[in-house]
């Protein structure tokens, strides 16, 4: 833990009013989460699995307020009843900003409660999307969603019939290029739009190289590069928590709201395609969660019809990534051959195979 | 003759300090670069000071800057803005020697150079806070015509001396030496910092005690003490009299030629005069003592 | 001056400001000023960081201000410290700064 030099010691009680400013994280001190999540809990609040910093307020050694920290997203903000009226939550924020900014985050997401997105409008953030009596996101930027947006719509194709998809490709596999067919031939045009966190076992590179590659015959078709609106841990964190099967409600919301209300009407997209879900849980729940929130939830923006297509089998089995990545952990090149595409397979052959983790499969 | 009894320390990377520290009526106002101002913010504290200085609701106070040392990254900048927006004094911590003081001369005159601000209007201030600084008080005080004051600086000082802060036996020969070293050198002196905000009677008895001494003023850190502090060095209402009659008798005196001044069949000598000056200074700045 | 890397600087505090830069679109600055006394003050504020930016040359990138009523001097120096810092190790040149 590190103090917060405000003053040297001898002026620090006349200017914090007695309370102590510190940025702690849970590695040093593992009473510390216990602490923070009952305090949390005090007001109302759950304490989040992904954060890694707290910027805490202390009165003789007391908790009365912190704000939490977790790659560039703030959330748990809380303020002690006792301390309300003291504009703690702008200085919580003005540091948790510099906290942010020494380890080269900018660019800040905010969860809150709906109805104190206007506390936080004061504090330099500003509404992005909100799940009505639940959670709001916000960013630090005014253009941030809207910028994006506007590039998007640089690219918008006209037609009537205006299909998405919106895939990790981690890697790209038989499986995404006949998704990608089949959206293609059923709309005028096709947006595929890769994620862009490097949270996966291939890097965001890599992978969207390969997306483009599998995509290059098709016509009337857009691969968009990755962004921090699209299923990134800003949006939608426990995505990338999946092999954990940590499921988020909210973040699934957000991240489908964000869509139907921004990035769809900037392409005018009308529909949305996927895979069914066969393995995975939170892909599954996704899923569902999907054609709730594109298709029946209320809304200003219109509804985006989402199709479910039945994936593409091979011997008998849904093609996947995951079962690329177990014949990739397994070295077996022979069978993954039936499941991608050749530029998959050599890439992941000269750039991803692991000697160590050569496995008997008697298959040589 | 420049009444210095309060130095009020603003910290550099404050703004709402900084934009409301003329409201309080200090002798002087010390913008504080170094140990008030974390390391991530001793780029933003300096460009802040620098503009602080030149704004006009600081015209009329005097400013002194206190710069990190210079062997640190960020002294030699911290003296750019300094010099460049105009402080009258800039204040070198940790003085140890009077070399320390004849680099900072060098560089400020480099800069005043470089600025085009009259050479030599910069003065200078030297904190003492270690056993070398106090021992080498005199030697330093009077190493630079530009040096107009010599500080004790408590907090390092004790932790030198392997002690800590207390009654102010652990100042004692401390306080001594750097006003004995600033009579000597004809300059002010100035003592140090009392941390707790809270302790009136405990900061009046200090105030009490370096006032008899004879030292100039005090820095402060907090505002609700400057005027405790102005209370405590005014003159009593039999001071400011006796001081009248004083002056009276001088400039009686010298309007009739006469080689000596005398009062209540008295011989007054000049530094009687002075001080009785100073007393009716002192009145006209912040009244008598209540 | 050129902005090469997102730099921040200030603080959400009365009579100061926070303030954001980064390199934005090409050949384009975007200026956005959000403060509790736009009304009154938002031109004004406008004005003094047009003159900053001019006086250090900067054409290009993206500034967004929280100003929390801050005076001149204050923007001023929040906005010159965001843009040394964008630039990384830059000798200052101070006549830039008055």
């Amino acid at each position: 833990m590190h103090v917060i030099q405000d003053y040297y010691s001898e002026y620090q009680s006349f200017t914090s009013g007695g309370l102590d400013w510190a940025v702690e994280n849970f590695s040093d001190n593992p009473k510390l989460k216990d602490e923070i999540a009952e305090f949390l809990r005090s007001c109302d609040l759950e304490l989040d699995g992904n954060i890694t910093d707290f910027v805490t307020v202390r009165a003789a050694n007391k908790l009365v307020a912190c704000a939490g920290m977790g790659e560039n997203i703030i959330k748990c903000v809380a303020v002690s009843p006792s301390l309300r009226g003291q504009n703690i939550t702008l200085r919580l924020i003005s540091e948790v900003t510099n906290l942010a900014a020494d380890m080269g985050r900018y660019h800040l997401f905010l969860y809150t409660k709906p109805e104190n997105q206007a506390l936080f409008s004061r504090c330099g953030f500003y509404p992005l999307v909100e799940m009505p009596g639940t959670i709001a996101l916000m960013e630090n930027s005014p253009v941030g969603l809207a910028r994006y947006c506007d590039s998007l719509a640089a690219t918008r194709e006209p037609g009537n019939k205006i299909g998405s998809i919106v895939m990790n490709a981690n890697p790209f596999t038989f499986g995404h290029q006949y998704l990608a067919q089949q959206a293609s031939d059923a709309c005028d045009w096709l947006h595929v739009f890769v994620v862009g966190e490097n949270s996966s076992l291939i890097t965001y590179e890599d992978r969207f190289a390969l997306v483009r590659d599998g995509l290059k015959n098709m016509p009337r078709t857009t691969v968009h590069p990755g962004s921090i609106y699209m299923i990134s841990k800003a949006t939608f964190p426990s995505y990338f928590l999946k092999d954990r099967g940590i499921v988020d409600q909210c973040h699934t919301a957000l991240d489908l709201i964000i869509f139907r209300e921004h990035v769809a009407p900037a392409l005018g997209i009308t529909h949305r395609f996927v895979g069914t879900e066969p393995f995975c849980e939170v892909t599954k729940k996704y899923n569902a969660d999907m054609k709730f929130w594109l298709m029946q939830a209320s809304s200003t923006a219109p509804a985006i019809e989402v199709v479910e297509l039945e994936r593409i089998a091979h011997s008998g089995t849904a093609i996947s990534a995951s079962k690329v990545r177990r014949y990739l952990r397994a070295d077996d090149f022979e069978h993954m051959a039936d499941l991608v595409p050749q530029a998959t397979l050599d890439l992941l052959r000269v750039k991803y195979f692991d000697p160590g983790a050569r496995v008997a499969t008697g298959t040589g | 003759m420049k009444l210095r009894r309060s130095m009020l320390f603003m910290p550099g990377s404050n703004s709402a300090m900084l934009s409301t520290a003329f409201v309080f009526k200090p002798d002087s106002i010390m913008f504080d670069l170094e140990d008030a101002v974390a390391l991530r913010e001793k780029d933003a504290a300096r460009i802040l000071v620098f503009h602080a200085l030149q704004h006009p609701l600081y015209k009329d106070i005097e400013t002194v800057v206190r710069i990190n040392p210079l062997d640190t990254p960020f002294g030699l900048d911290d003296l750019e803005a300094a010099v460049r927006g105009g402080a009258h004094i800039v204040r070198l911590p940790k003085t140890d020697s009077a070399d320390d003081v004849r680099r900072l001369e060098a560089e400020i005159a480099r800069i005043e150079h470089a600025c085009g601000r009259e050479v030599g209007s910069t003065q200078l201030m030297a904190a003492v806070e270690s056993a070398s600084g106090v021992v080498n008080a005199v030697s330093i005080a009077t190493s630079s015509p530009r040096m107009m004051g010599i500080a004790l600086a408590g907090f390092d000082y004790v932790m030198d001396m392997q002690t800590e802060r207390g009654d102010g036996t652990e100042l004692f020969y401390a306080r001594c030496a750097v006003l004995h070293a600033a009579r000597v050198a004809k300059i002010d002196a100035f003592d140090v910092v009392f941390s707790d905000v809270n302790d009136d009677d405990g900061f009046l008895k200090e105030v009490d005690l370096i006032r008899r001494l004879g030292f100039n003023g005090k820095s402060l850190i907090n505002p609700r003490q400057i005027e405790l502090l102005h209370n405590a060095y005014a003159p009593t209402e039999e001071d400011v009299e006796y001081a009248r009659r004083v002056v009276a008798a001088a400039d009686k005196a010298e309007r009739e030629g006469l080689g000596v001044i005398a009062l209540n069949g008295k011989m007054i000598d000049a530094p009687i005069v002075n001080h009785a000056r100073r007393v009716i200074q002192s009145a006209l700045a912040s009244g008598v003592r209540k | 001056m050129k902005i090469i890397k997102e730099a921040v600087a200030g603080t959400l505090e009365s009579s100061d400001l926070l303030v954001k830069v980064a390199p934005g679109l090409p050949d384009r600055l975007d200026i956005h000023i959000r403060s509790e006394v736009m009304r009154q003050f938002g031109a004004h504020i406008r004005a003094v960081i047009d003159d900053t930016l001019g006086k250090l040359g900067v054409t290009e990138g993206d500034i967004t201000v929280e100003d929390k009523g801050a005076l001149d001097c204050a923007i001023r120096a929040r906005l010159q410290t965001a843009l040394l810092r964008s630039v990384g190790d830059v000798k200052i040149d101070w006549e830039k700064l008055q």
